[in-house]
């Protein structure tokens, strides 16, 4: 079996990170106000608005799909008879999501 | 009878109901949004290779990641495009509202003319036809350019809309976004390979940046706020276009792990700064201008939440630091980090509004800055003992921070310098005391106010670099850390190896020393009387406005504190009685 090294896991969290972030890019968007412009552009600003908040969360779902891909990998792998090292410890604090 | 033909009444100008103000917050949103998914981007293209990983496992992540990375960059350009016309279309609303307040008043004006005509007509004579019809004619050919006017802003108006709905309906679909701007190479990329480095002047900065397309900088402005928006060189308002993008991102990102309840410890302490700094911005821009009655210009000058192990750094302005006649850089003292960014916004607003009542015809802008590791030990927490343990280390620091933020002022002006004022209060004197002698700051004046003294290489006025005419002094003769300096022949920095230096109130020191004292001032020392300085309709605040302004002659001065060898420090403003200038 392939070595997993720390770096994995490290790589988890930044993804968890970009999904947070990413969320939050598709509630701004999502919060964005459209009551300032004219009645001829509010309808189109409003579906921009809504569509465009999917699109940020897709990407964040993305993030989190990596995130959790990574899990799995780190998981199989201390889970192993193969595994071995002092890193071994720390990078199975790393299977579960913090956050 | 001679028949008279009237002119036609004007139209009516149709109603325009808009908030550009809105449309503009709605074209923020959208860019600091974008600037987090470009992040995405680039944390693809960087962070997230895993460089010791290798075998099948980490082929098939980085040929998964791959997709993602594009999909951001194309997405961010996208978005970026969409609020950037969204920013535009404020603009020319706010353009369209302007010229229809001019065409319902020529409307107005006209209607008047027709029905003063028809009044005239009615009461005419033969021999007034002649001239009464001459005049109507001159009347409808006014009614005629007006009918003009008014299809042409229509037309302006339902294009205008037409081309924010096109540009929203472009990009809407994930389809549409990758035929458009899959592949494109970002504007900003080749812009920042080019940034000069980080030792770099100034002045160097400043041509890099002049260097750069109108499309290079907006890309950058949102692409990487961070690498301009607390660049000395960088012009005021693409400073704070891109700290406006990094601090709404940094408030949405914040906040929505706050309420997941997954805020780190770290994370909780830059974002009580970034809401310090979204205080400060609303703080000022709630207040209005007192000659034009319009809302005060801010510009966040600086914002970085997370400097100095989270103290935090932040400066914005009251007025536009670019353009403006006079520029004051209000420099604080104890107990100042960025928590305090509200309060501090309060006193560069009141400086503002001061110096415009005061000289209703310069422009003005004032900014405070906390872009330095204040002392947290504040007197009025800690008693004088607080003051006495701090020493000139963190005002040394400072002090460099300081004159490189003055620099980067005057560089990035274009056009006539400014008249510049660097103020100090408190242990912020300090500060802007070895700003002065230890950089060579390049200020017009020097106001030290509340000053526990200005360092002790800063023997008297001459030796900060500046005319010893444009030194100034305010000091309440109830503020007891105005009399920490020190007074006649004792140094207490080089007898003790405390003390902060001289007191620039003080005959000996050379400087002008003004009146600062308070209606409000307690019978004996107090420290409440130490944050009075910047309060309207005092002498203090009137006195700072006036030396800002560049009017001297209306500055009233007042007599030095004294240190006479036979007896205590005296201070002659003790028993005057203070007044009360009109500041607004």
């Amino acid at each position: 079996m392939e070595v997993v090294p720390l770096s994995v896991g490290v790589a988890s969290q930044r993804w968890d990170d970009q999904h947070l972030d990413l969320d939050a890019a598709a509630g701004q968007v999502g919060g964005a106000g459209t009551d300032g412009f004219t009645r001829a552009v509010s309808g189109a600003a409003s579906r921009f608005l809504t569509q465009w908040q999917r699109h940020a969360e897709t990407l964040g779902t993305d993030s989190e799909a990596r995130a959790d891909g990574l899990r799995v990998v780190i998981q199989d792998y201390v889970s192993s008879d193969e595994a071995a090292g002092i890193d071994l410890f720390l990078l199975s604090t790393y299977v579960t999501e913090q956050r | 009878m001679t028949t008279i033909t009237l002119p036609p009444q004007p139209r009516p100008v149709p109603l325009l109901t808009c908030q550009p103000g809105a449309v503009r917050d709605c074209g923020g949103d959208l860019l600091a949004a974008s600037a987090q998914i470009d992040d995405l981007g680039t944390f693809v293209a960087g962070d997230a290779r895993i460089g010791d990983w290798t075998g099948r496992g980490s082929e098939r992540y980085h040929e998964t990641i791959a997709p993602i990375g594009r999909r951001a960059d194309s997405m961010s350009l996208a978005l970026r495009s969409v609020a950037t016309r969204v920013d535009a279309h404020a603009d020319e609303l706010q353009r369209l509202l302007d010229r229809r307040t001019d065409l319902e008043e020529r409307r107005s004006h006209l209607a008047g003319e027709v029905a003063r005509l028809r009044g005239e007509i009615a009461t005419a004579t033969e021999d007034d036809a002649a001239a009464l019809q001459a005049e109507c004619d001159r009347v409808r050919r006014e009614v005629e350019a007006y009918e003009t006017d008014l299809t042409t802003w229509s037309s302006d108006l339902a294009a205008e809309e037409t081309a924010m709905v096109q540009a929203f309906q472009r990009v809407q679909e994930a389809e549409a976004v990758e035929r458009i701007w899959g592949g494109v190479v970002d504007p900003a990329d080749a812009a920042l390979a080019t940034k000069p480095g980080s030792g770099a002047s100034p002045g160097e900065v400043s041509t890099w940046w002049d260097s750069l397309t109108y499309v290079q900088q907006q890309a950058i402005i949102t692409a990487a706020p961070g690498a301009i928006g607390n660049l000395d060189g960088i012009p005021a308002g693409t400073r704070n276009a891109a700290n406006t993008v990094a601090l709404d991102r940094d408030l949405a990102n914040w906040t929505h792990t706050e309420s997941l309840g997954v805020l780190t410890e770290d994370e909780r302490t830059w974002l009580e700064n970034a809401r310090a700094a979204d205080e400060a911005r609303r703080n000022i821009a709630d207040r209005v201008d007192p000659v034009t009655g319009e809302p005060i210009e801010t510009q966040v000058y600086l914002y970085d939440p997370a400097a100095f192990d989270g103290d935090g750094a932040i400066a914005i302005s009251a007025g536009n630091l670019d353009t403006a006649d006079n520029v004051a850089v209000v420099v604080p003292g104890f107990g100042t980090d960025a928590e305090s960014a509200g309060y501090q916004a309060d006193r560069a607003a009141t400086i503002y509004e001061s110096t415009r009542y005061l000289d209703p015809d310069a422009s003005n802008a004032t900014m405070f800055w906390i872009g330095y590791d204040a002392p947290d030990n504040a007197p009025w927490d800690e008693g004088f003992d607080g003051a006495g343990v701090a020493t000139e280390s963190m005002a040394t620091a400072g002090g460099e921070h300081l004159a490189d933020t003055i620099d980067g002022l005057r560089e990035s002006r274009d056009g006539e310098p400014a008249h510049l004022t660097a103020v100090g209060h408190s242990y912020g004197s300090t500060t802007t005391g070895h700003a002065a002698h230890d950089q060579g700051m390049e200020v017009d004046e020097i106001v030290f106010v509340g000053s526990p003294g200005v360092g002790g290489d800063t023997n008297d006025a001459g030796d900060t670099g500046i005319d010893p005419e444009h030194v100034w002094a305010g000091a309440n003769s109830r503020d007891p850390i105005a009399d920490l300096g020190n007074h006649g022949w004792v140094h207490g920095e080089t007898l003790f190896g405390a003390g902060l230096g001289d007191d620039p109130a003080e005959d000996d020191f050379g400087g002008n020393r003004f009146e600062a004292e308070s209606e409000t001032r307690g019978g004996a020392f107090s420290f409440g009387d130490h944050s009075k300085y910047f309060d309207h309709d005092t002498e203090s605040l009137y006195n700072i406005s006036q030396i800002v302004n560049g009017n001297y002659d209306a500055v009233e001065h007042a007599d030095h504190v004294y240190d006479p060898w036979h007896d205590g420090v005296q201070d002659p403003e003790h028993d005057r009685d203070p007044t009360t200038p009109a500041t607004r």
